[in-house]
């Protein structure tokens, strides 16, 4: 019943109620999925088979399983990379004192210099 | 004689030994219910017990186990319906 290609939905953790597929079975009770939830080792008894099956290719790739499960015609939504291409830092604020409230750079260099002499 | 507000049962009571030596009753709000399964009534695991204000600053990860329904259904109940779900849509 669970061999690989066999779409599931898992029924434990956070993500209960995602669709998955089975990408490697490693042994008796513990197969390897990817699909809508995490690429992870997952114990049998967390899954609930569906009668759809896909074919596909043993430890196939994410990319790969997204795009079966789409020609299968179900919904999936595609990991985004967490680092983003353009991330444009932002100027940092000059920090507020109490002394320098209020006041624009100029006067600010200029109260300070007063200070020194 | 305590204070009007003390003389009811709506605070609990607990007895004290001060450093002093004198036995105190210091004046306690009483604790909510504990959350309940919407489903099977089952005592809920995972969520705290206590006072609205001390939950309040608790981390979200704290509060509730983190998965669907947590903080609502029981693992079992939300297991049981999402099976059921998984067999209806086939």
């Amino acid at each position: 019943m669970f061999e690989i290609g066999r779409v599931c939905v898992k029924i434990a953790g956070r993500d209960a109620g995602k669709r998955c597929v089975i990408v490697d079975v490693l042994d008796k009770n513990n197969v390897m999925i990817d699909g809508d939830c995490r690429r992870r080792k997952c114990g049998v008894r967390h899954l609930e088979a569906t009668r759809q099956v896909i074919s596909l290719s043993k430890g196939a790739s994410n990319s790969e399983v997204v795009s079966a499960l789409k020609q299968a015609g179900f919904d999936v939504k595609e990991k985004q990379s967490k680092i983003k291409a353009d991330k444009t830092e932002k100027p940092r604020r000059a920090r507020k004192t109490k002394i320098n409230a209020g006041k624009t750079k100029k006067t600010q260099e200029e109260s300070n210099s007063k200070k020194t002499i | 004689m305590p204070a009007p507000r003390y003389r009811s049962r709506t605070y609990r009571r607990v007895r004290k030994n001060t450093p002093s030596g004198i036995n105190k009753i210091y004046y306690k709000r009483r604790l909510p219910k504990a959350a309940h399964c919407s489903d099977c009534g089952d005592v809920l695991k995972g969520i705290p017990r206590g006072r609205p204000a001390e939950i309040k600053n608790l981390t979200k990860s704290k509060k509730r186990p983190d998965r669907p329904y947590g903080g609502v259904l029981c693992s079992r109940c939300m297991r049981k319906m999402i099976v059921k779900k998984a067999r209806q849509d086939v």
